[in-house]
């Protein structure tokens, strides 16, 4: 009887199985595999190379300049996305006036496709674009934006956040009306004014989704690709080059698949690398 | 541990995310096409291409109407993201494209690696048909890959009003008087400070190699590309090392505006915001609708230098992959060879005409594209094309070229230092060579 019961469950499940290795687990393999071959054009045939794609990589300074962006971008990107949208979770859970149209104003940028707010925001950031137009209105200088080496990441990451931040909100507010109600009266009969209501009593209470947040934030923004391929195509001086855009630009720009395939395997070690750091931080601090 | 249990699946299916992105096929295997089976006589063809369905559609109605029973239908990829896609879809062996575009300079790549179909029967008809610099682009190891659709030219667009208002006697439309950059440089500096034109010179495409070459081959710089295969860099020759300071520098002193890339550069000339404008034939239709008054001078020269203009532009390739080779390539024959099929390319978008034959009839009828302010386009098309037209370089490692040096004008554009950032793409292009030889 069980085992019949075990056959129906896995019928049920092939589907997403097959799925699952069509469209994941061969591909995958298949990159491992391809990373440590290499092709020559004009002689053509795939030849075993070993790591020799790994060492090229590690001994190509634009690669390493890559890897030194991608870094300070999470480190930049990622807690200053988690605090800004926990913040306006915890605003938009407020019985306030005009909460809701608010909540909804945030979230709005989901709807659009991130091309398409990569393009409404290149006509903001443009040297004399919106953005400039609004800095000369409040009579302070025009600056560069996309168009400087020391800008252009912080240019990314408020475009990404206006994007972002709505849509991991959403867990957090989930978050916050998970609290018991009792919870927080009995807290404000404590007399625990707003400040300390959420330091104390609110976040500790949504640790869970809040780590659930920054791990799949952390992954996302690790994934960015579509505002650097359609606003600043890595530059200037590679001072935007994130490594999922080099990827794409060593594979089918440069036309090196092998090369970037060899990329990708670094890119996942380096983000199960991460995710597993935050995963220990958070276990560290039960 | 509980509360970590969510994480595994996250994190493993993030990883598959990742993998999957950028597995697949490892591309093609250099040795080109046999004899394909030419497929089905009727049925639909798919064709894609960079420009507007519009552009097309009078060659594909012209095309249905001679042959009954096939029909073409045209997809539309932007040109920032042609190349990268095609490569993409063509490695994929996708039999959902028949015949594609192919830019002139990427024809050896594309052989090399598989993504054309042999055409070499059609090599007697090719020859006497177009240039011999549009006959010899399209070749690779002595067989030819493509068909030559269009050829192309830049011309000096320059705003008449301001320059009228900064008092400055405008260049003339005789490619003997030709100006040289250092008078644009001078006028449109002119033209910032009484023509009331925010700035004084902008090129259509400013990262663009096709659109750069002819200022470091106009100092004598070479097209960057040397060595018996045509895969060493000889990109910081004097010649490029000047070209490129005086390009830096016409940004760095807000002669020519950052941050403006794509297609947001036409507009700026024709909603009057700068003296001069460096584009293609196809200005001379679009302008037309702007509100300013405008003429076309030939390219500019370096002074001292010697003038240079760029030439080719898109050739018709057949996907190997294709299960349709006969009916592709009569489309593509119609399209090139015959001159009544050529000139329906060029009916919308205006574009010169590859095809000889073509050429004749429609040069003459580029003086009247926007009245009185393309008068002059025919003799300048005419001279250039004989006398100073330099195709880009032929090698296998051109895609690779064109990438690393568009990401090199970009940064020089910012602010970089040219003379580093030229040092610089010469090791990235040893790198990405490496790979080739």
């Amino acid at each position: 009887m069980r085992q019949r019961q075990g056959l129906i469950a896995l019928a049920f499940l092939a589907p997403a199985l097959v799925c699952l290795a069509v469209l994941r687990i061969v591909p995958a393999i298949s990159a491992v595999v391809e990373s440590f071959y290499t092709e020559s054009l004009l002689r053509g045939g795939r030849v075993f190379t070993g790591l020799s794609n790994y060492t090229d990589l590690l001994g190509s300074k634009d690669f390493r300049q890559s890897v030194g962006v991608t870094l300070l971008f999470t480190v930049l990107v990622n807690p200053i996305q988690v605090m800004v949208s926990f913040l306006l979770a915890v605003l938009f859970t407020q019985k306030a006036a005009g909460s809701k149209l608010w909540r909804t104003l945030v979230i709005l940028p989901i709807a659009t496709p991130p091309a398409v707010s990569a393009v409404i925001w290149s006509v903001i950031y443009r040297p004399d674009g919106l953005g400039n137009g609004v800095l000369q209105r409040l009579g302070l200088p025009a600056q560069p934006f996309l168009t400087s080496p020391n800008q252009v990441l912080p240019s990314l990451i408020v475009l990404l956040s206006w994007i972002g931040v709505g849509y991991w909100m959403l867990f957090l507010i989930a978050g916050i009306q998970e609290v018991p109600v009792e919870v927080r009266e009995a807290a404000l009969l404590d007399g625990a004014g707003p400040w300390r209501r959420m330091i104390s009593v609110i976040l500790p209470l949504v640790r869970r989704p809040l780590a659930f947040v920054l791990v799949a934030d952390t992954v996302s923004n690790l994934l960015v690709f579509a505002p650097v391929q359609i606003l600043t195509k890595g530059g200037p001086n590679g001072n935007s080059n994130l490594l999922m855009y080099d990827v794409y630009n060593r594979a089918y720009a440069i036309g090196d698949i092998h090369v970037a395939n060899a990329e990708v395997v670094i890119l996942v070690v380096l983000t199960l690398a991460i995710v597993a750091g935050q995963f220990r931080l958070l276990r560290g601090d039960q | 541990m509980r509360r970590n249990l969510f994480a595994l699946p996250a994190v493993a299916v993030a990883a598959a995310l990742l993998l999957a992105g950028c597995g697949g096929s490892s591309g093609g295997n250099g040795s080109g096409s046999t004899t394909a089976d030419p497929g089905p006589e009727t049925g639909t063809i798919t064709f894609t291409g960079t420009d507007n369905a519009e552009t097309y559609q009078p060659v594909i109605k012209a095309f249905e109407a001679k042959n009954p029973g096939i029909k073409v239908t045209y997809t539309q990829i932007p040109f920032d993201q042609f190349n990268a896609t095609m490569q993409q879809r063509l490695s994929a062996k996708d039999t959902g494209i028949d015949v594609y575009t192919v830019d002139e300079p990427r024809v050896s790549q594309l052989a090399a690696k598989g993504f054309l179909t042999d055409l070499s029967d059609l090599d007697g008809k090719v020859k006497g048909s177009f240039t011999k610099a549009a006959y010899e682009t399209n070749h690779f190891r002595d067989k030819l890959w493509s068909l030559p659709m269009w050829n192309s030219t830049q011309y000096l667009f320059y705003n008449k009003t301001a320059l009228a208002k900064a008092k400055v006697t405008p260049p003339t439309a005789d490619p003997q008087q030709r100006w040289t950059w250092e008078q644009v440089e001078a006028a449109g500096r002119k033209s910032m400070q009484a023509g009331g034109t925010k700035y004084g010179l902008f090129m259509e495409q400013p990262e663009a190699y096709y659109q750069l070459q002819p200022l470091a081959e106009s100092l004598g710089g070479g097209s960057g590309i040397t060595g018996d295969d045509a895969l060493t860099p000889a990109i910081e020759t004097d010649g490029w090392k000047k070209a490129m300071q005086w390009y830096g520098a016409t940004f760095a002193s807000g002669l020519s505006p950052r941050g403006i890339g794509g297609f947001q550069t036409g507009p700026v000339f024709s909603n009057g915001d700068v003296a001069f404008f460096v584009g293609g034939p196809w200005d001379l239709k679009i302008f037309g609708s702007s509100k300013i008054d405008w003429g076309v001078a030939p390219l500019p020269y370096f002074q001292g230098g010697k003038p240079v203009t760029p030439t080719g532009s898109w050739s018709l390739g057949i996907n190997p992959a294709s299960k349709q080779q006969g009916m592709a390539r009569k489309f593509i024959e119609f399209a090139t060879l015959d001159p009544a099929g050529n000139l329906a390319t060029t009916s919308t978008t205006t574009i010169i005409p590859a095809n000889l034959d073509a050429q004749k009839q429609y040069t003459p009828k580029m003086d009247a594209f926007s009245g009185a302010k393309t008068v002059g386009a025919a003799a300048i098309t005419a001279y250039e094309s004989e006398h100073t037209a330099v195709s880009r370089p032929v090698s296998v490692g051109y895609i690779q070229f064109e990438e690393v040096l568009g990401k090199a004008f970009a940064d020089i554009r910012n602010g970089t230092n040219s003379d580093q950032r030229l040092q610089q793409a010469t090791q990235q292009l040893n790198d990405a060579w490496k790979t080739i030889k």
